[in-house]
């Protein structure tokens, strides 16, 4: 019979202090291009680690939010499976550097293997994947992979209805409302859960007319 | 005092079956098995035994009805020279890594020119040494021997009490065993036997004592060439072995087999081949083509191609195994080859103490690296399923872009205009009440030349979602062609 507390633990409920934010070296953590989520997220991204972004619906605006952390690489980023073609001339518009690459496999397993193949090589800058679910075992797998080989991944999926718990470092979920992208954080490192906040990503966006009432 | 040149004769009596036997399994090996070759009107007789078929009391020139009654389940096959010759000539090859000049004496026999590397491995010793582990690896039986000219290291070979450490070869020595060979094993035409024998010649001492003039007078110029060759001082120009430019082998598989994953295991002797054949050349290979032979004569070809050039055999295994796995064979296969005619020079690699180019080093294998995953993604999946883009000059949207599969460096595009980060793989017929226009017209009337000419105007619109799109009006038809966000 486990303790409780370890189910808690388990469940991500409760966190550890030996891995708290204070103890990471500054290096260990890539701007996210937003100042507020930088605060909520104790510095930005964690490397050697992945992210899971929740989206509500695809093109609301989780690329320009991701823009920021694309646009640093030095290194071309590895696109899975993304619902469209990732467009390189309004890619190169918003200061991306390096022409995408794009994967494509259907078959969920073989888009795993994939990934966590990427996530060994080191000549990758940021790798982003579409998955429509993933099970726990396959996100444990890829974030033990991501930590080991120090490389940044992000998995964009829907909305979940029920949380259950995953391996993610960090999770958000996005939402687009009154003309804003609501980001809240539902799983992070050494803290709570965090209510939305909205994030200015109509910056990488072209202007908006205000709508009509 | 000037030195002897040295040759050694490597011998190779069951060249093709000890190379049938390395392909099967050690079971396999455990059975008794002969190669048997019919003399025109006599019977078919054993040729080559393994050592199950020897305990078994089968012996070399036994006719094959006695052997197969000797051990009933005797396995026979066919002796074909010409393969044997072939499985020769890739020994050569084989052993052109360590060594030179080597001449071919099809089928069982190469001539190794050993003297100038001594140098090389120390002394005769190291060059055994070298040679006994070269062979080792492809589990071939041999008997080896030294001689101060080639024809008495082919003759020394021949006779089994006579052979001894190749590398002790002082000329007397040789001679002094030379003198012992019986008359059958002196490589002479049958005529030329015959002829010595009926003047009660028995050995090569009784011939060597003879007087050289007498025996041209008696024998022909023939004799005297012969003997000359024997005493060390006539040299016959040999025609060393080139290995070619053009790797191209084939492996018997003994039994049928009905899928690619069998044919790993003889494919990896396949690999070492090639890997043999371009080290020697200081080559990589960058694709090949893998047969597949049935028994009805045709063939499947699978076309094995990597995304940076490869010369390791575990390497190529490792890429070669992901690419079949995909693959089906439809009928059972009963042999393999595999045929490699483009190569590469290797590249240098070295890392340069300057900054400057410490970076660009540091760049290159970053960019091998990538290459390296590329190829691993594209063998498992498939060539087209891993993509880079490609900036192109044209003003259609949907070719300014193209994808591509094998890496490039690629330039920026040059227009800066705003563009979306989203391209629809094709554009979507869209009702147009249900988006609101924020931005526009942008008219794009280009491509009249090759008959995909477009004439559309594109604006930013936003859907019920609140999302951004990017849609145009062409021929009064609304559709949708990518996303901004």
């Amino acid at each position: 019979m486990a303790h409780p507390l370890q189910e808690l633990v388990h469940k991500g409920w409760v966190w550890q202090g030996h891995d708290a934010a204070e103890q990471l070296a500054s290096d260990q953590l890539v701007d996210t291009g937003w100042p507020e989520l930088n605060r909520r997220l104790g510095g930005g991204w964690l490397r050697g680690a992945l992210h899971e972004l929740q989206v509500q619906h695809n093109f609301q605006g989780e690329l320009a939010f991701l823009m920021p952390v694309l646009s640093a690489q030095q290194k071309p980023c590895l696109w899975i499976n993304p619902p469209a073609q990732p467009y390189w001339p309004g890619l190169h518009y918003q200061q991306l550097q390096q022409a995408p690459l794009w994967l494509q496999e259907s078959e969920p397993k073989r888009a795993l293997w994939a990934f966590e193949q990427a996530l060994q090589s080191a000549s990758l800058g940021v790798i982003v994947a579409w998955f429509p679910t993933v099970d726990a075992s396959a996100v444990r797998r890829l974030q033990q992979a991501a930590s080991r080989h120090q490389q940044l991944a992000f998995i964009l999926t829907p909305w979940q209805q029920q949380q259950e718990a995953r391996a993610y470092v960090n999770r958000l979920q996005l939402q687009w409302q009154q003309q804003q992208l609501q980001v809240a954080v539902v799983k992070r490192r050494a803290g709570w859960p965090l209510p939305p906040f909205p994030c200015p990503v109509t910056g990488h966006l072209p202007e908006r007319r205000r709508r009509l009432a | 005092m000037s030195r002897d040149k040295l040759w050694w004769y490597l011998a190779l009596p069951q060249l093709l079956l000890d190379e049938q036997l390395s392909l099967q399994s050690e079971i396999q090996r455990q059975q008794p098995q002969v190669l048997c070759r019919s003399d025109g009107q006599r019977a078919r007789t054993v040729v080559q035994a393994n050592t199950a078929a020897r305990h078994a009391g089968v012996k070399l020139g036994m006719a094959e009805v006695t052997a197969s009654t000797l051990v009933p389940e005797l396995q026979q096959r066919t002796y074909d020279e010409q393969r044997e010759e072939q499985v020769l000539q890739r020994l050569a090859q084989w052993l052109h890594q360590d060594i030179a000049q080597i001449a071919l004496y099809p089928p069982q026999g190469l001539l190794l020119e050993v003297d100038d590397l001594q140098r090389l491995y120390g002394d005769y010793a190291g060059v055994q040494r070298q040679l006994a582990r070269r062979l080792a690896r492809v589990a071939v039986g041999y008997q080896i021997a030294a001689g101060y000219s080639p024809l008495v290291a082919r003759i020394l070979a021949q006779v089994p009490q006579l052979r001894f450490e190749p590398m002790r070869a002082a000329k007397s020595e040789l001679l002094e065993k030379l003198r012992q060979v019986p008359l059958r094993f002196a490589l002479l035409p049958a005529a030329q036997q015959q002829q010595l024998e009926n003047v009660g010649i028995q050995c090569l001492g009784d011939l060597l004592q003879l007087p050289v003039g007498e025996l041209g007078a008696r024998f022909g110029r023939a004799m005297v060439a012969y003997v000359a060759e024997l005493q060390g001082e006539l040299l016959p120009p040999q025609r060393y072995y080139r290995p070619p430019l053009k790797f191209s082998e084939r492996l018997d598989l003994m039994t049928e087999v009905a899928s690619w994953q069998q044919l790993l295991f003889p494919l990896r002797r396949l690999l070492q081949q090639l890997e043999a054949f371009l080290q020697s050349r200081q080559l990589s290979v960058s694709c090949f083509t893998l047969l597949a032979h049935h028994r009805d004569q045709s063939q499947t070809p699978v076309r094995i191609a990597f995304a940076l050039p490869l010369w390791r055999q575990r390497e190529m295994q490792q890429l070669v195994q992901l690419q079949l796995e995909r693959q089906q064979l439809a009928t059972p296969a009963l042999e393999l080859s595999l045929r490699a005619d483009a190569f590469q020079a290797r590249e240098v690699t070295a890392t340069s103490w300057l900054p400057a180019q410490q970076d660009a080093t540091a760049q290159r294998a970053e960019q091998q690296q990538l290459q390296a995953l590329l190829g691993k993604l594209q063998a498992r999946l498939g060539t087209a399923a891993v993509q880079q883009a490609q900036a192109q000059n044209d003003w259609r949207p949907e070719a300014a872009q193209q994808w591509q599969t094998d890496l490039q460096t690629a330039k920026g595009p040059s227009q800066g205009l705003p563009r979306p980060l989203w391209l629809l793989p094709e554009p979507e017929a869209i009702a147009v009440h249900e988006w609101q226009l924020q931005w526009g017209p942008e008219r794009i009337q280009t491509g009249w030349w090759d008959g995909e000419g477009v004439l559309r105007d594109y604006f930013i619109a936003v859907d019920a979602l609140d999302r951004q799109g990017w849609i145009f009006r062409s021929h009064e038809e609304w559709y949708l062609h990518g996303w901004f966000s």
